[in-house]
């Protein structure tokens, strides 16, 4: 395994929390640099390791500790990967709703470390809104109880917080709780074909406005609607997004197997391109944000394809070519800041990824997440360079 | 207070805006809290957030410690002024400055009144969701300094699952925008760390809100049940059926009984727990929902379960709940509402830990809670006149929360740590788990002035313990 190409002078692959704490301390004592890392899923996600010296595999780490379904909460070990938990979670009708690709691959410690989502966060949330609790190996080798397993609880400060999307640069996450939810009983899908994407982005809209979606996602120039809940449920609300097709003159295709259609979506980041790169922007300035992308491909004579979770204004943008990547991201990201939104490179290949600012902008708070890192990590050893401008 | 200060922050937002009469400070001695008192030397209330920025850059460079308070309703002393001399208020910046319907987000200053939110937004078919029972009175501010809740958490989540971003004047007197309208900026989470911070890292002026949409149906039922151990097995009950109700309130006997005394809902007075269970979303399959949390709830012993047919018959179950407070004022000359959180399966063992406690401190105690989140409430009731009482109180307190956190659970729900919970802290958090939160006040605070000796053990209360005047309700 490597990070963007780096190869780690060594693997460490700890069996237990206190295996995880001696090896953060040794690094520590004697100034590695240290990654921590799942079953290497989303590697490709952030900027190169400045230095990497020992990459701490937590694939070992993966008990499901406390599935309290009556609680509706669970406890797992950060190397435990998401399929495993949701066969757990499923025998009691419950899921974790967050659906990232790659679920065999994909550890819990990765998902709360690369702060990941898939289609369902359209009405389930993401990550920092199911997360109740964390344990995290400092970079003194302590191990921190943050938050708690409760469902309700603002003893102290919202620790967790500190971590997710954090890319393991301030601690190494060996444990999380989160709530659960139970499973719809029902999932279907709604295709709509649209003849160019702004009217996908506005049938979209009008679809969350006439419905509340389970999911709701934009993939090339169709709209794929998820409707879950009881069958009665389904039935209004595939009769509601008929309605908003009709009124569009669009056709509204019905797919049976919603939640097949919906890992087939969620898988896109993942899927072979030189590049991926996400925009955040409104929910309304979709339609424009895709039509930019569209142009900016053109003349750069690039090829692209998109997927969006409409409602959240979250865009993947895959690119084919390693050469257009700068200059599509160069292209972008000022017409995206000028609508209050933001650009990265979610994931590229190492070449790719050279002489580019993956992060992009961080805004006025970026002093205080300086000095959060140099708080939380002052000697730099938790993957140096990965994280936003070079943390 | 030197007085070349106070004129200096009179220059700044007014003379009208500056309060340092002691009589007139009297008002800012305590917020909902009432067991423990202290006035500041000066209350500061800056008209915009420009000027809260500028408050801040004069007590910088004089290097004084302030205290941020939006409308004083907190209910764990997050704003008692501990070696802090100045408050500063931010009940003047009520702006509400941007509503954008279609992406479903609203900016707010500090100030702005949480019902005002969803009053503003309602003709659109949206809401703010977090619905703390004070909405009425408190602030958007305070709202976000301590995460809120309120009895619609259990579906719809709590203050910091709807802040997008805020603005925040740091204790230097630097003004950062963290977060913002649009979702997943790259970087650490501040705005998720601000949440819930009860103003120690600093001063937010402004909130980017969320906006929910307002669910197309709903449906009320109340529940009769001889026990809380009944009724908490008909909780579990809704849960293991894979219902998420949007609301799912519990009371227990004493509480029915003081509602009954006091306004006649008709609620059998040998009734020992109520249950409260509202579900929301698209009309259909509602029914059959509802039908079968009613048939859940007669499996578990329910002897009358009420349905509402109408918005006026669901207000009036509500009433029930919301009441509860104002019946409970009816039954002793004071009342102390504690905030504590069990996983929800623990609720029945939590009861009897509270029923014990009253044994054993010859105390009445009522409960009123979100059973669905397993966020207890318990109201001890007391005479402020009864210098021992008050002293049992604080004891029944702790012991409460004590059970709490041996039962797996938390020391606050909604209500924050404050002063009150501060000195409890410990049996929660390990020294290297303060620490590191420690580390986090030090980045946003290094000098430790905005809000001090607030959430951590260290927390001085040298304050005078006066008499209670009636707590607010939650």
């Amino acid at each position: 395994m490597t990070v963007d190409g780096v190869v780690p002078g060594s693997v460490v692959r700890p069996a237990s929390v206190a295996e995880v704490q001696a090896a953060v301390r040794t690094a520590a004592a004697e100034g590695r640099a240290l990654v921590a890392a799942g079953r290497g899923a989303h590697l490709a996600i952030g900027a190169p390791p400045r230095r990497l010296d020992v990459l701490l595999c937590l694939e070992r780490l993966d008990r499901v500790l406390a599935h309290e379904a009556a609680d509706m909460t669970v406890t797992v070990e950060a190397g435990c990967s998401l399929a495993r938990l949701a066969e757990v979670l499923a025998a009691a009708g419950q899921w974790l709703p967050l659906d990232p690709p790659r679920p065999e691959a994909t550890t819990v410690g990765g998902l709360v470390a690369a702060n990941l989502s898939g289609p369902l966060r359209a009405s389930q949330g993401t990550v920092r809104d199911l997360l109740l609790g964390l344990r995290v190996v400092g970079a003194d080798g302590a191990l921190v109880t943050a938050g708690g397993r409760v469902v309700k609880n603002v003893a102290g400060y919202d620790l967790p917080k500190l971590h997710v999307g954090a890319l393991g640069s301030v601690g190494v996450i060996v444990e999380a709780t989160f709530k659960v939810r139970p499973r719809p009983a029902c999932e279907e899908a709604v295709a709509l074909a649209c003849p160019e994407v702004r009217a996908a982005a506005d049938a979209a809209i009008a679809v969350r406005d006439a419905v509340e979606p389970l999911w709701l996602e934009v993939d090339g120039t169709t709209v794929f609607v998820g409707l879950g809940g009881l069958v009665e449920e389904v039935a209004e609300g595939r009769a509601a997004v008929r309605a908003v097709a009709a009124a569009r003159g669009l056709e509204a295709v019905v797919l049976a197997d919603g939640s097949a259609v919906r890992a087939r979506l969620a898988a896109f980041p993942t899927e072979p391109a030189a590049a991926v790169l996400r925009a955040a922007v409104l929910p309304l300035d979709l339609g424009a944000t895709l039509a930019d992308v569209e142009a900016a491909a053109r003349a750069e004579g690039a090829c692209v394809r998109w997927a969006a979770h409409a409602s959240c204004g979250v865009v993947r943008v895959a690119v084919a070519e390693p050469a257009a990547v700068a200059p599509l991201v160069g292209a972008l990201r000022p017409r995206i800041a000028a609508r209050e939104g933001t650009l990265v490179v979610e994931r590229a290949a190492a070449a790719v990824k050279r002489g580019l600012d993956v992060w992009g902008d961080t805004g006025s708070g970026l002093d205080l997440m300086r000095r959060i890192k140099a708080a939380f990590d002052p000697a730099g050893i938790f993957a140096p360079g990965r994280f936003v401008a070079g943390l | 207070m030197p007085v070349p200060l106070t004129a200096r922050l009179r220059a700044l937002v007014g003379a009208e805006g500056v309060v340092d009469r002691p009589e007139a400070l009297a008002v800012y001695e305590c917020d909902g809290y009432t067991l423990a008192r202290a006035a500041p030397e000066v209350v500061v209330l800056p008209r915009t957030p420009a000027e809260v920025a500028a408050v801040v850059r004069l007590l910088a460079e004089a290097r004084v410690a302030f205290v941020p308070r939006g409308a004083g309703t907190g209910l764990s002393g997050g704003t008692l002024p501990i070696a802090a001399p100045v408050m500063v208020c931010t009940s003047r910046l009520r702006e509400i400055e941007r509503i954008d319907v279609g992406n479903r987000r609203l900016v707010a200053q500090a100030g702005v009144v949480n019902q005002w939110v969803s009053d503003a937004v309602r003709a659109h078919g949206l809401c703010y969701a977090p619905d703390p029972s004070s909405q009425p009175a408190c602030t958007i501010g305070g709202n976000v300094a301590e995460n809120s809740g309120g009895p619609h958490t259990l579906k719809y989540g709590v203050t910091t699952n709807h802040v997008l971003g805020v603005e925040l004047v740091l204790a230097s007197g630097e003004v950062v925008q963290l977060g913002g309208m649009v979702e997943d900026r790259p970087g650490y989470d501040l705005t998720g760390l601000v949440v819930g911070a009860e103003g120690t890292f600093g001063i937010v002026t402004r909130a980017t809100l969320r906006l929910t949409r307002l669910p197309a149906a709903w449906r009320t039922l109340l529940a009769v049940f001889a026990s809380v151990d009944a009724a908490s097995e008909a909780v579990s009950a809704i849960i293991a059926a894979g219902i998420v109700p949007a609301a799912l309130e519990m009371m227990d006997r004493l509480i029915v009984r003081a509602v009954e005394a006091a306004y006649g809902a008709g609620l059998p007075a040998e009734a020992g727990a109520v249950l409260l269970v509202e579900i929301d979303g698209p009309a259909a399959g509602l029914d059959a929902q509802a039908a079968r949390i009613e048939a859940l709830c007669r499996a578990h012993g329910a002897t009358e379960v009420r349905r509402a047919r109408d918005a006026a018959e669901r207000a009036a179950l509500w009433k029930c709940r919301k009441r509860a407070f104002g019946a409970v004022g009816r039954l002793a000359p004071n009342y102390c509402t504690q905030d504590g959180v069990v996983p929800r399966t623990r609720v029945p063992e939590v009861m009897r830990a509270i029923a014990a406690a009253a044994e054993r401190y010859r105390l009445r105690i009522g409960n009123v809670f979100h059973a669905g989140d397993g966020n207890i409430h318990p109201i001890l009731l007391f005479d402020e006149r009864d210098r021992d009482e008050v002293a049992r109180v604080l004891a029944a307190g702790r012991d409460i929360l004590e059970a709490c956190v041996a039962l797996g659970g938390s020391l606050t729900g909604e209500h924050g740590i404050g002063v009150e919970k501060a000195a409890q802290m410990p049996l929660l958090f390990a020294p290297d788990d303060l620490l590191a939160m420690t580390r986090l006040r030090a980045v946003f605070d290094p000098e430790g002035r905005s809000n001090p000796h607030k959430i951590f053990p260290d927390a001085k209360v040298c304050v005078e313990t006066r008499t209670p005047r009636r707590q607010a309700a939650l």
